[in-house]
Parts: structure tokens; sequence; C-alpha cells
């Protein structure tokens, strides 16, 4: 009968504390910032600044010492790529590096002047392209382009003089294998089909750490004005009020968590693949993960402000880790096993997969299950630091107060 | 008289900054943290050898071929051999392997043959660096086997090998990217997000240590330590920060130009005169936010905001020039920009300085514009309410 009575008294806490979590979020505008405007307006303002997707129409200058018309045929057909325009003729190479200097071009193509009279004697023709390297997004535009203009002038030109010796034409003509490329999961290359789906699960990730850490650290602000005791807790077990607030954090983030992973997709027309049903259950041990991640920073939060201190930098820290821009397989031992212990590493690798490359929750077990270990980890060490902070009641007090008691 | 307002303020600046621990962390251990991991992290230079797999239909000698050559290069490492289409797939979806390549049945007798068979290879661009690179790989591999077997078929008759050569590839395009010839990484993410942590961090602390005083109610006191002058307490508060900011970020250029050898092709000087307006530039962008919301909390939110999105926003991955003209006009408001900007020229292109004056000009503006704001900060100073 005792257990029943214990496990009925738990779960009366656990309710009691959910209720008080909620209060506390809706009566602090700070973590309502967190919580609510910051997943809202950041998916929508990182798309607005990466949706144009392709970088189109680099200038570049064009210097030719060839003049003649198939070196005017080539530069039309730089032109006529995607990525390059050409913004001007230089005479020569010092015009062109004050053109570049200037901010006005980001390339420059040389085209020598034995150019087109090589083509005639059969022989290879080399022309040289100086790319400004400050953005690498703007030397793969142009590496794709010129490599693309390279075989279809090369092409055109073999046929010619396939011709004109007089060999047989369609025994070599073109190439005796076909290529054909296919981009998976990102097909029109965008730099937003990319990135997004990434960006949006460590987003979810670090307002809801910015969140609970402040809210963490406002309790222990009123700690510390209580002499040890917040008048605010709910005196209930640490287990239950650990669980019981990530309960009430859980609730506030389910319309926030289709928001961000299918409507914000969706609306700007970015790869989005699989099931809704496959997000939600994937992205909960994450989310569950990340609250207990947060309650046990903020048991080192003193003041409410202070955690955006600690918090903030960590999302570029936690970008990287993630192995969007440099993968994982390249990091060492070190930075992977680190990269493992945060939710959002699993969340974005399995994320992606899940939405751009329409993998199925069963070939993303091992991040799923990855989560829920962090989130088993995670809890020990939030009920382990919320039991000390109660004992030991009044944590440090701040070097501020002593300043100018 | 001023003058000795002037030191007295200064040294209870002193005193402010290390009477809290987190000032001395955000500013200086978080910083130099960051580079450590960065220049760790991206030790490489290029993620070469991306795990790709091959499926071969034909398992002909010719496909062996291909399969050897795709291992050989640098870019790629064939790590599993599959027996299907859906087999790789697979692979990709587990994100095993960033690619595959996949030669179809008959290929080889087709290939001899004259009729044509397709070779098709897939790479993940969801994410972009592996995905691009093998990419490269699988094209290179795919364009010098047709190019071998013309080559073959040219010299059986009777070109000499040579004019084969030429006819194969009678353009090429010889690329040289300046500045960064190995397009390494880690040279072109550790120029622009290191800095862009040491401007948040600057940023946050500025505006906290001022709003602090509102927050706790000791700004009256602050005030008049400074002879109830605004610019003077400012001074004296954000001065010892500065200090440390530069000394931090000199020491983190150290690491990247003199320790890891990243390009640094004019003086070392302009570089430091690019960080010292950086930490002042943002320091003063932080001053101007306070005065526009002089509350602790919002203060620190908004410029957090900004500081993550100016790693998007100042252009380092996507160019500004490419984004849509509404949002890229805000990154000319963000001292960030200005610095990246700077790097570009000085330390990447190593062009002269002269090209790069406008942007020295508009860190240098930063303080100015904060000057005009002052007087209200005053009255929130004299009157301090903390709202939570």
């Amino acid at each position: 009968m005792k257990l029943f009575k214990n496990i009925k008294s738990w779960f009366v806490d656990l309710l009691k504390v959910w209720r008080r979590e909620f209060k506390l979020v809706f009566s602090d505008v700070g973590v309502m910032l967190f919580f609510f405007a910051l997943p809202t307006a950041y998916p929508v303002v990182y798309t607005l600044i990466y949706n144009p997707e392709l970088v189109k129409n680099i200038p570049v200058v064009v210097i030719d010492d060839s003049r003649t018309s198939e070196s005017r045929e080539l530069t039309r057909m730089v032109d006529a790529t995607d990525a390059i325009a050409v913004y001007d003729y230089a005479a020569n190479l010092q015009d062109a590096r004050r053109i570049m200097n200037s901010h006005e071009c980001f390339g420059i193509l040389h085209i020598p002047h034995d150019y087109s009279k090589k083509l005639g004697r059969g022989e290879q023709s080399v022309v040289s392209f100086y790319s400004e390297m400050s953005l690498l997004l703007r030397y793969r535009a142009f590496l794709s382009a010129l490599t693309d203009v390279q075989l279809a002038l090369g092409s055109k030109i073999q046929t010619q003089l396939i011709d004109s010796a007089g060999l047989p034409g369609q025994m070599v003509s073109g190439t005796p294998i076909e290529s054909e490329s296919i981009m998976l999961g990102d097909p029109s290359q965008g730099f937003a089909s990319f990135v997004i789906p990434g960006i949006i699960v460590l987003i979810l990730q670090q307002s809801l750490i910015l969140g609970v850490t402040m809210l963490a650290g406002a309790s222990n602000e009123r700690r510390r004005r209580n002499n040890g005791t917040d008048p605010l807790a709910i005196p209930a077990p640490p287990a239950i009020s650990v669980i019981g607030k990530t309960l009430c954090y859980l609730t506030l983030y389910a319309p926030l968590t289709l928001y961000i992973l299918h409507i914000v997709p969706e609306a700007f027309s970015l790869p989005h693949l699989g099931n809704i049903f496959d997000y939600v259950i994937f992205i909960m041990p994450m989310l569950i993960a990340s609250s207990f991640l947060g309650m046990s920073i903020g048991a080192f939060v003193l003041e409410r402000e202070s955690s955006l201190l600690v918090v903030v930098f960590s999302s570029v820290v936690f970008l990287f880790l993630s192995g969007l821009t440099w993968p994982r397989y390249a990091m060492s031992p070190f930075w992977t096993l680190v990269g493992d212990l945060i939710p959002a590493t699993w969340g974005v690798e399995g994320f992606i997969r899940l939405n751009s490359n329409n993998a199925s929750l069963i070939q993303n077990s091992t991040p799923y299950l990855m989560m829920w270990l962090l989130a088993a980890i995670y809890f020990v060490t939030a009920v382990t630091l919320r039991y000390v902070v109660m004992r030991t009641g009044n944590p440090r007090r701040n070097g501020y107060e002593k300043l100018y008691s | 008289m001023k003058w000795s307002l002037l030191i007295n303020s200064i040294k209870r600046g002193c005193r402010y900054f290390v009477s809290r621990r987190v000032y001395f962390v955000s500013l200086v251990l978080v910083p130099i943290a960051f580079t450590l991991f960065f220049i760790d992290l991206m030790d490489e230079g290029l993620p070469l050898k991306v795990p790709t797999a091959i499926v071969d239909l034909d398992d002909s000698p010719l496909s062996r071929t291909i399969t050897r050559n795709l291992n050989a290069g640098e870019l790629l490492d064939i790590r599993y051999k599959s027996e299907s289409f859906h087999d790789a797939i697979d692979k990709v979806r587990g994100g095993e392997i960033f690619g595959f390549f996949m030669i179809p049945e008959r290929f080889q007798e087709k290939a001899l043959g004259g009729d044509k068979p397709t070779i098709t290879y897939y790479s993940n661009m969801t994410y972009f660096v592996p995905g691009t690179l093998s990419f490269k790989g699988f094209k290179s591999v795919a364009v010098t086997t047709a190019g071998g077997i013309v080559q073959t078929t040219l010299v059986g008759m009777g070109l000499d090998e040579g004019t084969a050569g030429n006819l194969l590839q009678p353009v090429v395009v010889d690329n040289h990217p300046i500045g960064n010839p190995w397009l390494n990484y880690s040279i072109y993410l550790c120029n622009s997000f290191i800095p862009g942590i040491i401007a948040l961090m600057v940023m946050l602390v500025t505006a906290y240590s001022i709003c602090d005083e509102i927050k706790k109610g000791t700004s009256v006191q602050w005030l008049r330590e400074g002879g109830n002058s605004m610019l003077i307490s400012l001074i004296g508060k954000l001065a010892p920060q500065s200090f440390m900011a530069i000394c931090v970020g000199v020491f983190i250029q150290s690491l990247l130009y003199g320790y890891n050898h990243f390009p640094l092709n004019n003086h070392a000087m302009h570089m430091i005169a690019a960080m010292v307006l950086l930490v002042i530039g943002c320091q003063a962008f932080a001053v101007t936010i306070c005065c526009i919301l002089p509350n602790l909390r919002l203060a620190v939110s908004i410029l957090s905001l900004v500081g993550i999105l100016s790693f998007s926003v100042t252009g380092f991955s996507f160019p500004v020039q490419s984004m849509y003209g509404g949002i890229g006009i805000f990154s000319y408001l963000i001292p960030l920009r200005y610095y990246f900007l700077i790097y570009v020229d000085q330390a990447l292109n190593g062009i002269p300085i002269f090209y790069s004056r406008w942007y020295y000009i508009a860190l240098l503006s930063f303080p100015l514009i904060s000057l005009l704001g002052l007087w209200k900060l005053k009255r929130r100073c004299l009157n301090p309410v903390y709202v939570p």
C-alpha cells in the first residue's frame, strides 16, 4: 500500500512541477523570447539570408591577347554560364589586377596570344584563370562552370579537327562512354538547401538550452535572495522535478518542432522528403536530452543573463562539431567524441538523412539510439546536480556583491 | 583634473573587470579555446579521402581499372564494393558513404564496341564539402576513362600519341587560386569564424558590464566616480576590456599567421590595426545598442542574436553580393564585415592598403556613432530601474 501511496504522491508532484514550470515560463519575457521568438524567427531569417541558393553571374575580367573569333567564342561561352558574367576587358594583367583590387571583379580570364593559332595547328591551348579565394563558394562556382566550358568547347573543336583530318568521324566523335552525374539530397546544389536542414535542428536544441539555463539562472537568483531556497520551486524529489520540467518543455516544443521541421522547409521549397511522423519520433530524444543538458548546465549559471554568455558562443562550436561544414570522418577521435556528447550532432545528422536523403528511421538507428543514450546520461547529471544544489542550498556568492558590500 | 578622473575611472574599470570570473572567461578563455579548437579541428586543410563506394556490375578488366583509378586519387576512399544500386544508396542513407560510382553491366564490351555505355555517379550534396570532393573525384575519372579509350582508338588509327592527346583536350583551363592554392579549408574558415567569436564575446561582455551596473543599481555610483561624465565613465569601464581583448586578438592573429603560417601577404601591422579597430568597433556597437535598449537582458539578447547572425550575414560562406538586397545591406551595419574585408585584402590577397581605406574608416566610424546616444544611456544610469 505504501508503494502505491508513494507512486501517487510522485505523480502529484510531477503534475505540480509541470504546472509550475508553465507558469514560470509564461511569466518570464526573456525565456519566452528564447522559447518562442527565437525558434520562430531564426529559421526564417537564416533561410532568407541563404535563399538565393546559388552564386550567379560573378563578375570576371577577360584579358584577350588573341583577339580572334575563337577567343571571342570562348569569352562568349564563359559569359553564357550561370556562374560567370564578363564584367570588362582589360589590356593586360596589371589592369585586370587593378580592377580586382577595387573589388569589382573576382576572377581574371587570360587568353594567350597564340590561343587560336595552337587550336588551328591541332596543339593544346592553355587558358589561365585567376580566382580570388576569399570565398570557396565562388571558387567552386568558377571551377564547375569552367570545366563545363572546357569539355563543351573541347568536344566541339575535336569534331572539327577529326573531320578536317579525314578520320572516320563516327568512330571517335563524341565520347565512347557517356557519364551522368546525379546529385543526391540537394539536386540543385543550392546553399540554403544544404545548410538549412542542419541549422534548424541546431536552433531547436540551442533555443531550448538557452531557455532552460535562463530559467535555472532565475531560480538560482531567487534562491540566493531567499537564503538557499527557491520560493517558487515545488518541493519534489530531484528526479521528479527534472522529469516534470522536461514534460513542460516538451509540450511547449511540440508545435515548434512541427513548425521548424515541417513548415519551414515546405514554405521555402527546401528538400523535404520523408514522413512527418518520422521526424517527430526521431527528434523527441534530442529534445529530451537537450532539456536535461540545459538543466545540467543551469546548475552552474548563477544569474539569468549570464546563461547567454555561456551558451551563445557554443552554438558555433556545436555547428562545427555536427560535421555540417567539416565532415566528421575527417575529425580527430577526440573531437569526434566531444561531438558525440552533443545531442544536436546526432539530431543534425539524422534529420538531414530523413529530410534530404529520404532515409528511414531504421537506417537512422545509430543517431536515434545515441540520442536516447545521451538523454539517459544527462538525466543522471541533471538529477545529481539538482540534488547537490538542493543539499548545499546557497550556491557561491558572487564576487560582484563582495566588491560593493 | 579631468585626467585624474579618467585614471580613477580606469582603475575602477580594472577592479570591476576582475571582480567576476565570467568576464575573464568570456573575453580571454573562450576566444583562445575556440581558436585552438578550430586550428586543431581542421588540421588537415581539406577533408580528403571521402568515404565512397563502387557498384561494379561489369567486373571486367576495364571496370576494375576504373575502381583502381578512383582509389588511387587523393580525393576518394572506396570503402565498399556494393552489389547493387540499392545496397549503395542504403549506405548513403545510413551515412556510411558520401557517394558512389556505378559501372553498368557489359560495360567493357559496349565501350570498346562503340555502343556508348553510361557511367553514373552519385554524390550526396547534403554535406557540401565531401559531396563536392566526391563529385570532383568521380568526374575526373569518368572523363579520363573516356579519354583513354578515345586515345587508344586514335593511336590505333595511326595518330601519334601526342597529337591524339591534344585532340582529346584541345582547350585546357589552368586554374590559379590566388592566395590559397591548396584550397585549404582551415585558412578560409579560421580567418572568418575566429574573429567572429572575438567580436561576439566583446559585444556581449561590453553590454553585460554596462547594463549590469543598471541592473544592480550601482550605475549612479559608477557615473559619479567618472565625474558625472558618461564618456569618461564608459572609457574607464571599457578601456581595460579593450586592452585585454586586443591582446587576445593579436595573440590569436599570431597563432594564425605565425604558428600556422596562414597567408599574410602584407605588413602585419595592417592586420593588427584591423584587430584594434574591430575590438573598439564592437564595443562601440554594443554601447550603441545599450543606448537604445538600456536593459541588461534585452541588450545582451539582441547582441547575441546579432553576433550569431553576423556569422551568416557578413557573407563568410555565401557572398553578400548574391544575397537579397534587403538582407545583404545589414552586413554593412556590422563591424565584423569590415574586418573580414580587410583580412581578404591585406592578409589573403596582400593588395595595397589604399584599396582597403574605406573599411578602416568604416570601422572608425562605429565609435563616433555611439557618441550620439550617450545622453540616453546617462539618463538611464541616473535612474536605474531593473525590469526583469
